[in-house]
């Protein structure tokens, strides 16, 4: 159904509608709809998706040959910190945000977020910090360049003197992006609390639901402190105090302490989402229900009261007494049990399946195939003698980027291409799809799978030139990282020609059960309007033969006649 | 109304293929297993084994995993294909319960028993001592006892912007960091200025060096040769630079060589930072902000990077 | 503009979300989350006093204690004359209700009056030494809570003016009573930590 006039409601609207002229002001403007705001987050992550890979591009290149004779060794300090802190605050929080704003209210038949304006507000602070940080490269010296961590007394150096300097914009746009993230967490958890559809007990929710619901309690705990310790970082900096100063008397550790206190529960936050994607996902393309949902759903709190107590593995050869390290190693172990909960109901949800291998599918496959191997490597790191040899070396780098990337990365592609059409109103095109799919994989394998034997074998990380023993790892590495980048141009085109001409989507191409696939493609402002289902099974009921709602056939004909 | 529903029959097939396929991949484990010992520098000191073995068994254990979890994707991957317009469901299974709970004890069992294990490794290594936090500007050394198991030291290992200097007991100063065979040394970690850190990849070990604090380290190298020192903290602009070798030499090379070095006059030692900012300077100060490096360490001995090292 | 068969059998009442009144729940979650920011400042503060190697700045031997004891009692007292404000607003007693408000904010002014005295009395600054550096940041980073609270219980006196203002319940004046407690109860772990263990 093409819309030939333009109906004054359909231009007033502030969902976006497909053909409609228009549609693109609205995503530059204030809108308080969480499904505009979600596709805000969404894209302009993605745009910082493609600098953050600029910059690890440079990066990799430098890496290519044992000498530092690419760059200035102080411009690649200042560009790998920047990479870490634009992929993880420009790329990672705000998408998975983004996400946040189209799944939840849908998923739950709530009409919006809670408070839709604190919702836009949140965004728009994303593209304030990111000025701010982005400004930082023309700050006098340069950027941070002291690793996204910035532990002091390195970070407090501040070599030029100057008060505004990149230490300091870093500073700042590390604090307004914590604010803008409990902005949105407190909307989230409230949304989830109080706006379930009629009928949706916790036990009825969908897993994304509780994946989201427990890693942004993580952010309401965890970044809290971070806050206070990046507070104390700049009076440090710049106000004369002593805090982390050993000459003031102050502990470069302590700093540690309230900085891994939330960075390791924010990578929870980072995985938990991606962990309710794959649990979304798997059921639909296998069309088996989610096995051991019940487990599931509570792994997902498990993993994150654990994940409060486990942050100074990151710390076990820093400032560390044995008995600390003990405590932290047996709490990091134990998190490996939630975790592997759900992996195994994921592969106990394939087993007797009947799979589709689309691209969602083949990004979840492989984002699971990468995450048990991930998982192995966390392990070995949580084990004190091995991470005390292989700590700060290429094999943390390839740990992390595993689970980052070659598991997180490859989970959002999949929820992207899943959701596209319901957001969009638009298929993509599939056979784009799995042409990033094998680049993406056998890119994500090569850049980051021979890093370990680098690590191993004792080259750190964070070098610009290292010694001619690493080579081969390294030219290996960088070979996968310049096809990660190419991997990059077949999205981009599937993204933009698919939302500007493709197909028109149904209102459920995948033939999915679930709140958000009970509407039109795109859903209409306040989705379900004056008319929430009432909920009366669990999710999932792939195969079983019941309906997830009362009077399931009404709301099918509804979203496909709207 | 009773009825007797006949009891199905084992599925020898399965059984079979199953057991095989367990089989194959313990083989396969320990095999991995084997060959990670190839996978780290030559092990030079007495921890090295034992990380080497700990990495062993968590490689065999991980394998056996990944494999068997990988292996399962690939048979439902091969078997559970749906066809092309074959848009039937699977399997209608929501779960087993047993088999969940036993998925979640075994894991926890088993994360606690290497948990254990790794806990016992770790206090066998034996290597890390006091730390004492220090007014900056006062003497350090006072406040750390040397460690009474040692036989050689306290040598003070200085780390700054972008060098290393060793300070013997008898007072002789080097860049490069000699030490005896099959003797237990004891080491305090000074830096003074930002974090580094003390690693050694042929020894398997790593302390930080904190600024304001003074750590005692003891170890005990079983092989002689020359073995790369790294700065493992990111420690500023030439931190890849920051990296010495320890020369491990017979108790009687060493002697000799602590009595020749005595004799020697002071000199700048190893600063490989410098040549590098020097370079930069001379092209206009060109780059983002660093500090300059710490002027360089006067040792007896300079020690020489020309050597190729070991590992 | 759906073409649905208006005799169509309906299992269902049509459901209905509430569009609001998530506002307390929303600020319970920020508060709690607030809260932890204070507590993490409280652990590095018992850290670093039992770690340092030098705590107090030299010259200095430790806080008085009288004066912030009398800000102390003005301050928590506060809270017990809000929930007094609150009681005469649920009985719709509109100006009884400004009256104690008002109260109430004068007595968070002189406690922000009395911070800035005794700042302005000590002997050392923010850069003397780790102490120095946590004893301003603390206490400043509460004063400005005690500000905020203020300021916007001055808003909540302005909006009490507003006609039908209390008409969907009172849940804004709810809320701001709400953070000058946590206000409070902060103060005290701040006060025990800072000024009783010494």
């Amino acid at each position: 159904m093409t819309i030939t006039n333009y109906d004054p409601r359909i231009l007033k609207a502030p969902h976006p509608v497909p053909g409609a002229p228009d549609n693109w002001k609205r995503f530059f403007s204030f809108n308080t709809d969480a499904k505009v705001i979600g596709i805000q987050y969404i894209v302009t992550s993605l745009f910082f998706l493609l600098v953050g890979g600029l910059l690890a591009m440079i990066v990799r290149g430098e890496l290519l040959t044992p000498p530092a004779d690419l760059v200035d060794p102080t411009v690649y300090n200042g560009l790998y910190t920047m990479h870490g802190t634009v992929m993880l605050f420009l790329f990672l929080f705000p998408i998975l945000n983004g996400f946040n704003n189209l799944l939840i209210p849908t998923m739950i038949g709530a009409p919006d977020m809670a408070f839709p304006k604190l919702n836009a507000a949140a965004f728009w602070l994303v593209p304030v910090f990111a000025t701010v940080l982005m400004g930082s490269f023309f700050a006098p010296g340069g950027p941070a360049s002291s690793g996204w961590w910035s532990y002091p007394p390195m970070s407090l150096q501040n070599p030029l003197g100057h008060f505004i300097n990149g230490q300091f914009l870093w500073i700042l746009a590390v604090a307004l992006s914590g604010i803008s993230s409990i902005m949105g967490a407190v909307n989230f958890v409230t949304t989830i609390i109080r706006m379930r559809a009629p009928g949706m007990g916790f036990f009825k929710m969908p897993i994304f639901i509780w994946t989201a619901w427990a890693a942004q309690t993580i952010q309401l705990i965890g970044l809290p402190p971070l806050t206070g310790g990046a507070v104390m970082l700049l009076f440090d900096l710049s106000f004369g105090t002593s805090f982390f100063r050993p000459e003031g008397g102050g502990d470069p550790v302590l700093f540690q302490h309230f900085f891994w206190f939330y960075s390791h529960p924010a990578v929870y936050v980072l995985v938990l989402p991606v962990f309710g994607i794959f649990s979304e996902l798997f059921p639909v393309y296998a069309r088996k229900p989610l096995f051991g949902y019940k487990f599931v759903a509570i792994a997902s709190f498990g993993i994150t009261f654990l994940s409060m107590i486990v942050w100074a593995h990151h710390m076990f050869y820093t400032g560390t007494p044995n008995w600390m390290r003990h405590i932290f190693m047996f709490t990091t172990m134990l998190i490996a049990v939630p975790t592997g909960v759900k992996v195994f109901a994921w592969l106990g949800t394939l087993w007797r399946g009947n799979l589709r291998l689309n691209t969602p599918m083949l990004f979840c496959l492989g984002g699971l195939f990468n995450f048990i191997f991930a998982g192995i490597t966390g392990v070995m790191l949580a084990t004190v003698p091995i991470d005390i040899h292989v700590g700060n070396t290429a094999f943390v780098v390839a740990h992390f980027h595993y689970v980052i990337f070659n598991t997180i990365g490859l989970g959002v592609f999949a929820g992207i291409y899943h959701w596209f059409p319901k957001f969009t109103g638009r298929m993509y095109y599939e056979g784009l799809g799995k042409v990033h799919f094998v680049l993406t994989f056998i890119g994500a394998t090569l850049n980051w799978l021979p890093l370990h034997w680098a690590g191993l074998l004792g080259m750190p990380r964070r070098v610009a030139s290292y010694d001619p023993e690493f080579a081969i790892w390294n030219v290996l590495g960088s070979i996968g990282a310049f096809m990660l980048g190419v991997a990059s141009i077949p999205f981009i085109l599937n993204m933009v020609s698919s939302w500007a001409r493709g197909p028109q989507a149904p209102p459920n191409p995948w033939r999915a059960i679930g709140l958000e696939w009970l509407l039109p493609s795109p859903p209409p402002a306040e989705n379900f309007q004056d008319d929430i289902p009432t909920v009366i099974n669990e999710p999932y009921g792939y195969g079983l033969g019941r309906p997830l709602v009362e009077d399931e056939e009404f709301y099918v004909r509804r979203s496909q006649e709207a | 109304m009773t009825t007797t529903t006949p009891k199905k029959s084992p599925n020898i097939g399965a059984i079979v293929i199953i057991t095989i396929a367990i089989g194959l991949n313990l083989v396969i484990a320990k095999m991995m297993a084997n060959w990670s010992y190839s996978w780290f520098p030559p092990q030079a000191s007495s921890a090295a084994p034992y990380v080497d073995d700990l990495f062993a068994l968590e490689t065999g254990i991980g394998s056996f995993i990944f494999f068997g979890c990988t292996g399962f994707m690939g048979w439902v991957l091969l078997f559970n294909r749906a066809g092309k317009y074959d848009e039937s469901d699977g399997a209608p299974i929501e779960g087993n319960t047993k088999l969940e709970i036993t998925w979640t004890i075994i894991p926890l069992v088993t994360v606690f028993l290497i948990a254990t294990y790794s806990m016992n490794v770790n206090m066998k290594l034996q290597t890390l001592g006091p730390k004492h936090k220090y007014a900056i500007g006062t003497d350090p050394t006072v406040l750390i006892a040397k460690d009474p198991k040692a036989d050689v030291g306290p040598i003070d290992v200085i780390a700054r912007q972008w060098s290393w200097e060793f300070v013997y007991p008898n007072g002789v100063r080097s860049s490069e960091l000699h030490l005896p065979v099959d003797q237990r040394v004891n080491f305090r970690l000074i830096s003074e200025d930002v974090l580094h850190s003390f690693f050694v990849p042929a020894f398997r070990l790593k302390q930080d060096i904190i600024p304001g604090s003074i750590i005692s380290y003891s170890l005990t190298p079983t092989k002689e040769g020359r073995f790369r020192l790294r700065d493992a903290m990111f420690s500023g602009a030439y931190f890849s630079q920051n990296q010495t070798n320890v020369v491990v030499e017979s108790e009687a090379t060493y002697t000799n060589w602590l009595k020749t070095a005595a004799d020697q006059p002071l000199q700048p030692g190893l600063d490989p930072g410098r040549a590098l900012y020097d370079r930069r300077l001379a092209r206009g100060d060109k780059g983002w902000a660093t500090v300059p490096p710490a002027p360089p360490p006067q040792v007896n001995d300079p020690g020489d990077p020309s050597i190729p090292h070991d590992a | 503009m759906t073409g649905i068969n208006p005799d169509v059998q309906l299992n269902h009442t049509p459901g209905h979300v509430k569009h609001d009144g998530h506002n307390m729940t929303g600020f319970v979650i920020f508060l709690c989350s607030e809260s932890v920011i204070f507590l993490a400042f409280f652990a590095g503060y018992a850290v670093l006093k039992l770690t340092a190697p030098q705590w107090l700045p030299d010259g200095v031997d430790g806080l008085e204690v009288r004066m912030p004891l009398i800000n102390s009692v003005v301050l928590v007292s506060s809270s017990f004359v809000a929930y007094g404000a609150e009681l005469y607003l649920h009985a719709r007693k509109l100006w009884r209700f400004r009256a104690v408000w008002l109260l109430t904010m004068a007595m968070g002014s002189y406690f922000i009056y009395g911070q800035y005295v005794e700042w302005s009395e000590l002997s050392f600054s923010l850069s003397s030494g780790v102490f120095g550096g946590l004893f301003y940041l603390l206490t400043g980073f509460h004063g400005l809570h005690v500000i905020t609270g203020v300021l916007l219980m001055g808003l909540m006196l302005v909006r009490s003016f507003k006609p039908g203002n209390y008409d969907n319940g009172e849940m804004g004046v709810a809320s701001v009573s709400l953070f000058w407690h946590f206000v409070d109860v902060i103060w005290i772990l701040l006060f025990l930590l800072i000024y009783v263990w010494q």
